[in-house]
């Protein structure tokens, strides 16, 4: 009995875990296939983390939380698109400078602008769970897929919902080619750069929404870097994903359930330590690209500048 | 007129000036936009700047924390700006960084009594062939199996982290120190001080002459014209006969050598034992500091003194006047985006 507890806690755990990666990944798939570099994703999580408590906080209302989140995502994909698409910066290091900003200035504003030179202690109501009707009273699946907070449901809608984007409409197809083979989309007559900064834009939306899952839905508050390399694990879930929305849910649910059996080491008897549980996920996305090699290919025209002339 | 002629311009105005000119300029910007944020906070920013320069330059001490902080910070970033000078996204300097101090300090720890005098000599050289092995891991990946640089490199500094946090909870970790830290090494494994009864130690000489060799090679050398002409045309290079897979493992090699000893003088010389975290950042930046200088080697220099002072005087800002220090944070990552729109991919002309 004790044991089935302690799988469903696990399970759980997991879903946790994966959820705020797995909403930050979908915002990377879009950037990535559209074809820049998503490294800024932990920034514009911060900065949508940040902004969304710091939103419910001064508005009263959680739901404002939500949209300020979006907009403290959008703000720092604006930033990143803007470098590299009208500056043709790196997209790597681009994204680098949108994380040291974004971490300095959340940990500043914080403590100047909402806590008048300390940091403050703010507490937000969290996101509660809505059991959905019916399927909630699933014994042990109904409480672990169906009584979720609203973003949980939000992410995994996204997987569908970027799934069909990507392969069934106009959009997905012009951003999937912008991302593999530019010229063509300027052929056909629309602007590759043009899709490259709305994905970005889109992508920031949302990054800035997994903060909001870690700052609104699980922790209630704001603390300087909370993402804590979260970003960068979303990168490495797509990665793992090969730039495909199921895949990279899988990546998110091996991420999760690594990091949620690390903290279970000791309850689980493992005989390994929990730094090297931690290794796994980068371990397995190492050799998932060295094993596909290159058919694991990045877009096409990934990190490429793209000019007309 | 067609549909595509109708399209905005791809690009806005190029940033004109010499790339210094636009380099002082991007810092500047940032500068007067951090200060409308500290008045937006009510501080006065001039008073926040004027402590920043107190702390980094206001007494003897202080100078001295910021150029030991900054010897790691050139090594490593003369390493990146060689690397992406060659068109080698290598952003793996974070976790050479810590695979170096980890190897000079296991040689610190366990062949002091053997080696005696020459324990320094060889920990350092430890360090360097740990991160070289650790970018050597990363190139080969990359090369053989056609994996893209930043994605080997980015994932293999998350396991550096975590072989280093592993070997400090385990096998080298001091008894009851209620911290991640190993013991502290031998006095013959600590790198010695270049002024006497100060803790300014001999790194930051060890970064500027790492510099001034790395300028040489890369315009007085045929290998660095090869690394250059990597870096400006893949296609020229491939033209004139040059293997690709020499210049990346050559280049990340190097990397590995200067971010490994950037490793073992951080140990050897400032902490005397290892530390979990000890390098956490050095690498990102080490990175941030190499595109800061526009990828000359010998900017890398000046753009290593400013990050490493300006965040030993922020530090010293927020103790003063209690202004968070994170605001450095904010001045470097503007100025880096700053310069990256300033200099574009103009940075790597042969």
């Amino acid at each position: 009995m004790m044991d089935a507890a302690l799988a469903i806690d696990f399970l759980s755990a997991t879903v946790r875990i994966a959820t705020p990666i797995l909403m930050a990944a979908m915002g990377g798939i879009l950037i990535e296939r559209a074809g820049t570099f998503a490294v800024g994703l932990e920034g514009m999580m911060l900065s949508g983390a940040f902004s969304g408590v710091v939103g419910a906080y001064l508005s009263g209302s959680i739901v404002m939380g939500l949209v300020a989140a979006g907009f403290g995502g959008l703000a720092f994909g604006v930033i990143i698109a803007i470098a590299t698409t009208r500056f043709d910066t790196e997209h790597m290091v681009t994204g680098l400078a949108a994380n040291l900003l974004a971490l300095g200035f959340t940990s500043f504003a914080l403590r100047t602008v909402v806590g008048g030179g300390h940091a403050p202690v703010i507490h937000t109501p969290l996101l509660a769970p809505i059991p959905i009707p019916f399927l909630a009273d699933i014994p042990v699946l109904g409480a672990l897929l169906f009584r979720q907070p609203p973003l949980t449901y939000l992410a995994f809608a996204a997987v569908v919902a970027i799934a069909l984007f990507l392969r069934r409409t106009r959009g997905g197809l012009l951003l999937t080619a912008s991302g593999e083979n530019p010229l063509a989309v300027f052929a056909a007559g629309t602007d590759p750069i043009r899709v490259r900064f709305n994905a970005l834009l889109a992508g920031g939306i949302f990054a800035g929404l997994a903060g909001a899952v870690l700052s609104l839905q699980q922790v209630g508050t704001f603390t300087d870097g909370m993402t804590g390399g979260r970003g960068y694990m979303a990168l490495a879930a797509v990665i793992v994903g090969r730039w495909l929305p199921l895949g990279t849910l899988a990546g998110c649910i091996m991420f999760g359930a690594t990091e949620a059996l690390q903290l279970r080491v000791q309850a689980f008897n493992l005989p390994v330590s929990s730094y090297v549980i931690q290794m796994v996920p980068y371990l397995a996305a190492l050799l998932v690209l060295a094993g596909l090699g290159r058919t694991a290919r990045l877009p096409g025209a990934i990190g490429q500048p793209f000019h007309r002339d | 007129v067609t549909a595509s002629t109708t399209i905005a311009p791809a690009r806005w105005p190029a940033w004109r000036g010499s790339v210094a000119l636009r380099v002082v300029q991007s810092i500047v910007l940032s500068f007067v936009i951090t200060g409308v944020l500290i008045l937006l906070a009510n501080k006065n920013p001039l008073a926040a700047y004027e402590q920043i320069v107190l702390g980094a330059f206001g007494s003897w001490a202080r100078i001295v924390v910021g150029l030991n902080k900054a010897a790691p910070y050139m090594l490593a970033g003369i390493g990146v700006a060689l690397c992406f000078r060659g068109n080698v996204a290598n952003m793996g300097a974070e976790g050479q960084i810590a695979i170096g101090g980890l190897a000079a300090s296991i040689l610190a720890l366990t062949c002091a009594g053997a080696l005696g005098a020459a324990t320094l000599p060889f920990a350092i050289l430890a360090g360097v062939l740990g991160g070289v092995a650790w970018a050597a891991i990363a190139a080969v990946i990359h090369l053989v199996r056609g994996v893209h640089e930043v994605l080997v490199t980015l994932m293999m500094n998350f396991i550096a982290w975590l072989v280093v946090a592993e070997i400090l909870h385990g096998p080298l970790g001091e008894i009851d120190a209620g911290f991640p830290q190993t013991p502290l090494f031998e006095r013959v494994a600590w790198l010695p001080k270049l002024v006497a009864r100060s803790d300014l130690h001999i790194g930051i000489v060890i970064a500027v002459l790492a510099a001034i060799a790395a300028h040489i090679v890369l315009w007085h050398t045929v290998t660095g014209f090869r690394w250059r002409l990597a870096g400006a045309s893949d296609k020229a290079s491939h033209y004139a006969g040059l293997s690709r897979a020499r210049s990346v493992f050559g280049l990340m090699a190097v990397s590995g050598v200067l971010s490994g000893a950037a490793g073992a003088i951080e140990v050897l010389g400032v902490h005397y034992r290892l530390i979990e975290g000890f390098s956490l950042g050095f690498g990102f930046n080490a990175i941030a500091i190499a595109l800061l200088a526009t990828l000359k080697p010998l900017w890398v220099i000046p753009a290593a003194l400013f990050f490493a002072f300006l965040e030993t005087g922020a530090l010293s800002m927020q103790r003063q006047i209690g202004i968070p220090s994170s605001l450095v944070l904010v001045i470097q990552g503007l100025s880096l985006i700053f310069v990256l729109c300033a200099v574009g991919r103009g940075a790597r002309k042969v």
